[in-house]
């Protein structure tokens, strides 16, 4: 009891900080969506769902949703199974296995404001480097302006996303690949499986958790990303082609000076973020405690 | 897995062709920021020309202030973070007691959460109290959400110290905070190393709440302070770049020096709850 005591009180400084900054300011963030707050001066007179109601009729959310979107569809996949792919290469008793593994992690562990700029610099359409690459090499009919090019900028944003995140996508699964027993592995390879057909009958089908891991925390970095596309393409060209909702709510929130309209996509942001978590850490929770 | 020769032919073949797309960027950023402006319009970015180190003065003029206000904040919130993850993880995992899965809970959902979510009470919160566009600002905001991780990370690292021990020192009349001291912080290296690496990149690297709450110049941090470059007419492609690879250095030599620490970070964020 006394013991009881002592834990809690060693804990409650935690708990109340992280109790306000977290939870207490998610529950005033929704207040703040409900209220008629717009402008620098807080209000709190609370005028019901309207702002919910008003983003189903804002163009700007839906553009920004359907990016969400297609960055689940499209980034999330592409660096999950990209990583695999790099994974299992690195898995083959490689020589150099580390300088290969730290060459393809290192853009996960810089900050998206640089790995933002440096494709920014590669993208640039008059003397960036893929455009004087592709010149070079005659392939100069595949120039294009990029992420100048409000068509093909989120495609754009996607590749420079997946190369950032294959990394870290090809680490998880090669956690997974070491953790499955050798005798395993031994006892496939006795029964003739081998190469390839060792992967895909073996040894990929016991990497279901690390995928799950990987695609639930890519698909919560899809929604919450705000770094890198607000310093590539600042969710241009041509106004909103490669907006996304953290942008959206940046936008209405800081630049507009809708402070609850902004609050409330950041509820909506809430909302679909919990409902990937919630269920993958029941799921993790009931796994360790059986 | 062994392959035959020419598959392993192919293998390294592979792996050279993607190393060689995932260095290509930085390549051309530290060939740029090594040009002179001339030169980049003129010469080919994969291609080194006579180097000059004049970006990076220029860059270092514009970023000298927000590379060390960064440098303040996230070393304070480093410190203040782990030492509180380490002391709520050794309760957590060490200390039986009711509810301890539900304040564990209560903390690793705190992980997750999108910062969307909170911004706008904490910008009010940190006007109240006075901190907006400060120092003390953002190393109270870096360590108060650096305290779920990093409880998580000390946690499921103290599980493998053995019962047994602090049983035999509790028995010898030790109390929570002796044991606190003379046992678990002695043998707290490895999970310190893990956490203080993984908080120092993370807090160095996030730009939101620079954004958000330095819009000045006292606290402008090195993130915002290189977005800013971009854009600019007054920084040209290889000043932007210099600067880049300025606000990149401090990680770049943490992840070269202590990588494998900071992969048990990524990990433990990635696969346990």
């Amino acid at each position: 009891m006394k013991e009881n005591l002592i834990a809690f009180s060693i804990l409650l400084p935690s708990i109340l900080s992280v109790g306000y900054f977290v939870y207490a300011s998610i529950g005033w963030n929704v207040i703040a969506s409900i209220s008629d707050w717009k402008g620098l001066e807080p209000s709190y007179t609370i005028i019901g769902f309207n702002h919910y109601a008003e983003l189903f009729h804002d163009p700007v959310f839906w553009i920004s949703l359907k990016n969400n979107l297609l960055l689940i569809l499209l980034f999330v996949p592409a660096s999950v199974l990209l990583g695999l792919f790099l994974a299992i290469l690195l898995d083959m008793k490689v020589r150099g296995e580390g300088i290969f593994r730290t060459i393809y992690l290192l853009p996960f562990a810089l900050s998206f404001v640089i790995t933002a700029s440096l494709w920014a610099w590669m993208y640039d359409p008059k003397t960036g480097v893929i455009n004087i690459l592709l010149e070079k090499i005659g392939l100069g009919f595949l120039k294009s302006g990029w992420v100048t090019d409000s068509s093909i900028a989120m495609y754009c944003v996607i590749l420079a996303l997946t190369w950032q995140f294959s990394g870290y996508t090809m680490l998880i699964f090669l956690a997974g690949i070491r953790s499955i027993p050798e005798s395993q592995i031994m006892a496939a390879e006795v029964d003739g499986a081998y190469g390839f057909n060792l992967y895909r009958r073996i040894i990929i089908p016991q990497l279901k958790p690390s995928a799950l891991a990987a695609f639930v925390i890519l698909m919560v970095f899809t929604l919450k990303g705000f770094d890198f596309i607000y310093v590539l393409t600042g969710g241009g060209p041509g106004g909103w082609s490669t907006f996304v909702l953290p942008l959206e709510m940046f936008r209405e929130t800081f630049t507009m000076t809708h402070f609850a309209y902004g609050a409330a996509i950041a509820t909506v942001l809430f909302v679909i973020v919990m409902a990937v978590v919630l269920p993958y850490l029941y799921f993790s929770f009931r796994r360790k405690g059986e | 897995m062994k392959f035959p020769r020419p598959r392993r032919i192919l293998l390294y073949v592979l792996l050279i062709f993607f190393a060689f797309m995932y260095v290509l960027p930085f390549w051309t950023c530290i060939t740029t920021s090594l040009k002179t402006e001339k030169d980049v319009i003129n010469t080919v970015p994969i291609e080194p020309a006579w180097p000059t180190l004049m970006p990076w003065m220029d860059a270092l003029g514009i970023m000298e202030r927000p590379l060390l206000n960064s440098f303040i904040f996230t070393l304070f919130a480093t410190i203040f973070s782990c030492f509180i993850g380490s002391i709520n993880g050794y309760v957590l995992s060490k200390i039986r007691f009711k509810g301890s899965e539900m304040i564990f809970l209560f903390f690793t959902i705190g992980i997750f959460i999108p910062y969307q979510s909170v911004l706008i009470p904490l910008l009010l919160t940190m006007s109240r109290l006075r901190l907006y566009n400060s120092i003390q600002g953002l190393i109270l905001v870096h360590t108060v959400y650096g305290i779920p991780i990093c409880t998580l990370l000390f946690r499921n690292f103290y599980g493998e110290i053995p019962d047994t021990l602090i049983m035999a020192a509790k028995t010898d009349g030790a109390g929570t905070w002796t044991i606190y001291r003379r046992i678990v912080l002695p043998l707290s290296s490895a999970p310190f190393v893990v956490a203080g690496v993984f908080q120092f990149t993370s807090i160095w690297n996030d730009f939101l709440f620079g954004l958000v709450l330095a819009r000045g110049s006292e606290a402008l941090p090195a993130s915002v302070a290189l977005a800013n470059l971009k854009g600019t007419t007054t920084a040209f492609w290889n000043v932007q770049m210099a600067g880049a690879l300025w606000y990149a250095l401090p990680v770049v030599i943490v992840y070269l020096i202590l990588g494998k620490y900071l992969i048990k970070g990524y990990m433990a964020g990635a696969v346990k709850g």
